[in-house]
């Protein structure tokens, strides 16, 4: 059947159109052999260009087409539905991006942009005239889905994946769950503690016997792809056994001579070599952190249930999908950045949180009991230089609570905020507000006059030139200087290198789209949930934990699942099997086969990826990919070195 | 009105926004019966009406109008526009029931082409409320190039009646015996999903706005920068003049106890940002300051969307105004309280943006009756458990998705409206399980 | 006109980590020659070196890789692959008397549009003084 080419160009409202000269595109595309039509579009996305690109297939005018437009990322799905929905496969259409590579490029140079539009819609052309239908590899799907973090996200994204009816896998790297809410005493908005609410999510998740839960435990390797990734996990023992009386536990850990700092709080206190993290932490089980442990064997003699013989355990896992949610790590200072370990009274924002929570009667540092509290906002966020140029979110709202808490908590605390400016967005403005009627002092200076904090006479004193009070100096005299350390990506140990998970230019896992794809990654069958993705409070982590839910399932709800047909084949005749192409491959996808008296490679197409690496390596040229023969990239090659 | 028709569907998804769009294929994907209902002619909400969205600078019909097609599309999902809820009633445990009231367009739907011969036929012009009245619209119209179904109206409160539409329409669909339809629809969880309002600036006096000719909202900015923008130029409406310096004032009805609204929108700092940006790139001439009290660009890419702006030359000025102005000419001098210095100051622009404010859209009140439909201070739906589960409204089977519960940027609505559909689902087969 | 003396850049591009480096320049308008002419591929250790020749042959004044590097989503032998062929591909070159720093070679990461419009725009350059 002969080809007949549609080429539609998209103006993009005025996106492209602006800065290339469409209908010259249009023109020049019309002129191309086996160019039956030719149109340009305002949005070629909407509706109702799509349903004329559906009439004119329909109405046997076309048989295949390009579109040109914006880049293949955002709407490759949505031509190739409009072709399936016509009645051609997708593959008969080709997508040339006149958008992010021509006309938003070279948006300084528009008759260099409509040359360049005028060369990639020709370019696609080339390539759509030797397009075939090709048609979908159905897999076999694993039903289940790792979750990795148990903090609120990864726990509210299990609990709900679980009662979906899909098996859930749910690993988290500490020893207990809960992640960072558990280490937050006050919510804002709220009269729940971090603790309750990690509590209620824990007992979901232990109820539900579609989840199976492992604690110290680490992702260490994975392979496959979206509906079929084998996972291997590494569990790290608690070296005790379940089932143990409180009793016992409590003497084990009191008579642990070891001591070291307590990460819990933040390093603000001290814990044993077997401990808990307070005493309800889950799960209920003590463990023994064997990097300090001395072996003495005084808990054993104390406890039965404690087990040294637990050994490390790797175990191996296949789901369908993989949804990650590894969560934040608070910033830490460097040493002299405001005053951190250089002053002893200078503590970073969960610091002060676990210190307000773990004080009863009276507000104490060091012994000292802390009347005045200077706050010092945006500590490694909204930083000029560097990688933290994002503001964190979390932290305006969050500190305003905790002092307006702390106030209620412990009387006659005198409250001075050193910000860049509050952000208490949306209904959190109503704590800013409270704050300050209470009699809070906020203060304000800019990104290039930062506060400075000093010593005076064995005083921490803090200092401003407040923009608020037309620059004037402020000195504050505090007992207690807490710097606001705003979100950084959790350090992950290897899992974005693991999974390959690309990074924002902030470091935390990137969405494909922030509002098309906004939980999906560019490996595909990877979903990301909560504040691994950039900073988030709990109510946008759960949302954004039940959006990756949903989108995980959609990989796993069904047994099969059908994945691109892109592959690659061996040219039987041409193929003298030398086994290069099985040594390049990095998913075992090629096989020696006997055909007809012949060694030659084989594809296995449910395990070929597509990624061509064995290309080059055939001595012989007899490997092409679909879609990316040697014809298809040649012409176009050709295409594009001939400027008309 | 014509007898009830009898409906049921798995979930009714209220507002065709994209929050509820979001949803709607959300849900239509995990192969629910979905009813989407719209009370607007068309799909797409507030968004469909952006120019570009932050921090990305992806054109706002860009996003929206390939999820309105496939939600249109969509096997499971049927939708009605130009309809409204009536009420929703809890049947028993497993069942609501709802009664809605198709509104007629007075044109066939599934007949017309939108061809537009009677919106050119029509002698009458009428302040078009898609363009936020900046131009006219005929009485016989499609709201707009890119309206989700782009199928002509009849605006019968404005039509007089003369049949210039009925002759020229080439499939005959003019229908003016068209009645409200009523529906009863049985459905087994509901989804509100209806949006924002925009704060009325008018209400505050001393700015103008209503008044002074050259001050319009950021919504009408937003049109003027829009693909399918009015004049195709950013022109001040009051002499067409192109304008070269302008003022953004934020928190306008935000923040603001005075008329009941004291939290923040969470949205205009953003918005306003991106439009200076866009003005920058469509009028390089033009000089943009901003008034703001506080810069609240805190999500992923926000900060350094701001850095951008301010890489680009948009002025910043952190000042509270005071007063607005008209001068002879048209223009406006600001009054404002400069804080970095304390003084009063005064500004001469040609054109005056208000970044207005987000309401709660308060329509969900009227729709429950006998169940609990509860709202937060500020009138917005109120989440019934926080942090466990943001999406349930105080009505078990009932979930919350976008700014029905606080305002909230895209980003974040579609985030929620997976919430929501994700809490609806798991809330049909645990029902059903029980059943 | 110094535009009309740009060189011809054929870049190969891989469909998930340098093309949406290369979409993201355009985005933030980070200007770079047009005469840059991008073919995504799904991995940079996919090219054939008898795909950059056929380049050269036809006209190309350059051909430039933006490379996975260690992002590459299918396997971490994509960098040494991927400098092997390049190594291959610079013989081939010599071979034929094509000068071999007319194929160059870089790493561009998902977000390194920066540094993309830095390789567009030094390679322009040093291949403009070469014609």
């Amino acid at each position: 059947m002969s080809k007949k080419i549609g080429v539609y160009i998209c103006r993009c409202g005025c996106n492209i159109s602006d800065y290339v000269d469409v209908e010259k595109v249009r023109a020049s595309a019309e002129k191309e052999a086996d160019v039956v039509l030719a149109k340009t579009m305002v949005f070629a996305c909407a509706d109702s260009s799509q349903k004329e690109i559906i009439n004119d297939i329909q109405n046997g005018v076309i048989n295949s087409f390009v579109i040109a437009s914006c880049s293949p990322k955002l709407h490759l799905p949505t031509f190739q539905a409009v072709a399936e929905r016509a009645g051609l496969n997708k593959y008969e259409y080709v997508h040339a991006n006149i958008r992010e590579q021509a006309s938003w490029a070279h948006s300084d140079d528009k008759e260099g942009a409509t040359a360049k539009a005028v060369q990639l819609v020709r370019a696609a052309i080339a390539k759509v005239r030797f397009a075939t239908a090709i048609e979908p590899i159905e897999i076999q799907t694993q039903q289940a889905v790792l979750v990795i973090g148990a903090g609120v996200a990864g726990m509210k994204a299990a609990t709900s994946l679980a009662k979906m009816g899909v098996k859930v896998y749910l690993i988290e790297k500490e020893h207990f769950i809960g992640g960072r809410v558990a280490q937050w005493d006050v919510l804002c908005l709220t009269e729940e503690t971090g603790k309750d609410l990690v509590t209620r999510f824990y007992n979901d998740v232990v109820m539900d016997k579609d989840i199976t839960l492992f604690t110290g435990a680490e992702l260490i390797e994975s392979s496959g792809s979206k509906g079929n990734f084998k996972v291997k996990i590494k569990i790290t023992p608690r070296y005790i056994k379940d089932f143990c009386e409180k009793e016992k536990m409590r003497r084990a850990i009191e008579v642990c001579p070891v001591e070291v700092i307590d990460d819990f709080n933040f390093s603000i206190t001290k814990r044993k070599a077997i401990y808990h993290n307070f005493p309800s932490q889950y799960p209920l089980v003590a463990v023994i952190d064997m990097k300090n442990c001395t072996r003495c064997g005084k808990c054993e003699k104390e406890c039965d249930k404690i087990d040294f013989s637990q050994k490390e355990k790797i175990i191996e896992i296949d789901v369908g999908s993989i949804l990650v949610a590894t969560g934040f790590d608070p910033y830490t200072p460097r040493k002299g950045e405001f005053g951190y370990e250089e002053y002893d009274n200078v503590i970073t924002l969960p610091q002060f949180k676990r210190l307000v929570a773990i004080n009863d009667k009276e507000l104490k540092w060091n012994g000292r009991q802390v009347k005045t509290i200077a706050y010092i906002y945006c500590v490694g966020s909204r930083q000029l230089e560097g990688e933290n140029k994002y503001c964190s979110r979390y932290c305006c709202s969050t500190t305003i609570c905790a002092a307006i808490k702390a106030g209620e908590k412990f009387h006659d605390l005198s409250h001075f905020h050193f910000t860049r400016g509050i952000r208490t967005y949306g209904k959190q403005e109503m704590f800013f507000y409270e704050a300050s009627k209470q009699g809070q002092v906020f203060l304000q200076s800019f990104e290039d006059e930062p506060p400075r904090v000093m010593r005076k006479n064995d005083r921490t004193i803090v200092c401003i030139n407040d923009i608020l009070t037309n620059r004037r100096e402020i000195e504050v005299d505090a007992d207690l200087v807490v710097l606001v350390t705003g979100m950084v990506p959790r350090s992950h140990g290897r899992i974005s290198e693991i999974l390959k998970l690309p990074r924002g230019r902030d470091r935390f896992f990137n969405e494909i789209h922030m509002k098309l794809r906004p939980v999906e990654t560019v490996i595909d069958g990877v979903t990301i949930a909560g504040a691994c993705q950039g900073p988030q409070n709990v109510v946008e982590a759960i949302n954004s934990a039940l959006s990756a839910a949903i989108k995980s399932y959609s990989f796993v709800s069904r047994d099969t699942l059908q994945v691109e047909p892109i592959v690659a084949e061996i040219d039987a005749g041409l193929c003298t099997w030398c086994g290069a192409c099985a040594k390049a491959c990095p998913f075992d996808a090629v096989t020696q086969i006997n055909l007809e008296g012949k060694e030659i490679a084989s594809v296995n197409m449910t395990v070929c990826k597509g990624c061509g690496m064995c290309l080059p390596v055939c001595p012989v040229n007899a490997i092409q990919l679909k879609t990316f023969s040697d014809d298809e990239v040649e012409k176009m090659i050709g295409v594009l070195a001939q400027e008309l | 009105m014509a007898a009830v028709e009898k409906l049921s569907f798995d979930v009714l998804v209220v507002g065709g926004g994209i929050a509820g769009i979001e949803t709607a294929i959300n849900l239509g994907n995990n192969g629910l019966n979905v009813l989407l209902v719209e009370k607007d002619l068309t799909l797409g909400g507030k968004m469909i009406m952006l120019s570009k969205v932050f921090p990305t600078l992806d054109c706002g019909a860009c996003i929206t109008t390939p999820k309105i097609s496939e939600v249109a599309r969509h096997p499971n999902v049927t939708i009605f526009t130009n309809t409204v809820i009536k009420s929703i009633k809890k049947q028993d445990m497993h069942y609501f029931k709802s009664l809605l009231v198709r509104n007629p367009r007075y044109v066939i739907e599934s007949a017309c082409t939108g061809c537009q011969l009677c919106e050119m036929a029509c002698p009458v012009v009428v302040p078009d409320q898609y363009q936020y009245e900046m131009v006219g619209r005929k009485a016989a119209y499609i709201p707009f190039s890119i309206a989700c179904p782009r199928v002509a109206a009849i605006d019968i409160e404005h039509c007089t009646l003369c049949g210039a539409c009925e002759r020229v329409c080439p499939p005959k669909c003019i229908d003016f015996t068209q009645e409200p339809i009523e529906f009863q629809v049985i459905i087994k969880a509901v989804i509100i999903a209806t949006g924002f309002n925009l704060f009325d600036p008018a209400q505050i006096k001393r700015f103008q706005y209503g008044q002074a000719k050259n001050i319009i909202t950021a919504m009408q900015m937003e049109r003027l920068l829009a693909p399918t923008r009015p004049y195709n130029h950013v022109l001040r409406p009051g002499d067409g003049k192109i304008p070269d310096k302008i003022a953004y004032v934020l928190c306008v009805g935000s923040r603001d106890r005075t008329v009941n609204n004291p939290i923040c929108s969470q949205i205009c700092c953003m918005y306003s940002i991106k439009q200076a940006q866009l003005l920058m790139g469509a009028l390089p001439m033009a000089d943009v300051t901003i008034y703001y009290i506080n810069i609240r660009s805190y999500g992923k890419g926000f900060e350094e969307f701001y850095e951008q702006a301010k890489g680009m030359g948009v002025n910043f000025i952190k000042g509270k105004v005071g007063t607005i102005s008209e001068k002879e000419n048209g223009s406006l001098i600001l009054r404002y309280e400069d804080i970095c210095t304390g003084k009063l100051k005064e500004a001469e622009h040609d054109l005056v943006v208000l970044s207005a404010g987000v309401l709660a859209n308060q329509d969900a009140t009227g729709f429950f009756s006998d169940d609990r439909w509860e709202k937060d201070e500020f009138h917005f739906a109120r989440q019934n458990d926080l942090f466990f589960n943001p999406a349930l409204s105080s009505i078990e089977g009932v979930f919350l998705a976008g700014t029905t519960y606080g305002p909230m940027d895209i980003p974040d609505t579609i985030l929620s409206a997976g919430a929501a559909s994700m809490e609806a689902i798991r809330y049909i087969k645990q029902m059903a399980l029980k059943i | 006109m110094v535009k009309k003396n740009n060189a011809r850049i054929l870049v190969f591009s891989t469909e998930k980590i340098s093309d949406p480096a290369i979409d993201m320049a355009g985005l933030l308008k980070l200007y770079y020659p047009s005469k840059v002419y991008t073919i995504a591929v799904p991995c940079s250790s996919a090219i054939k070196p008898r795909w950059i020749l056929h380049a050269f042959n036809q006209g190309f004044d350059g051909v430039f890789i933006a490379a996975d590097g260690s992002d590459c989503p299918y396997g971490e032998s994509c960098t040494a692959k991927t400098g092997i062929l390049v190594k291959q591909t610079h013989e081939l070159m010599k071979e034929k008397n094509i000068n071999p720093a007319r194929l160059k070679m870089a790493a561009i990461c998902s977000v390194c549009s920066e540094s993309f419009v830095k390789h567009m725009k030094s390679f322009n350059e040093a291949l403009q003084k070469g014609k």
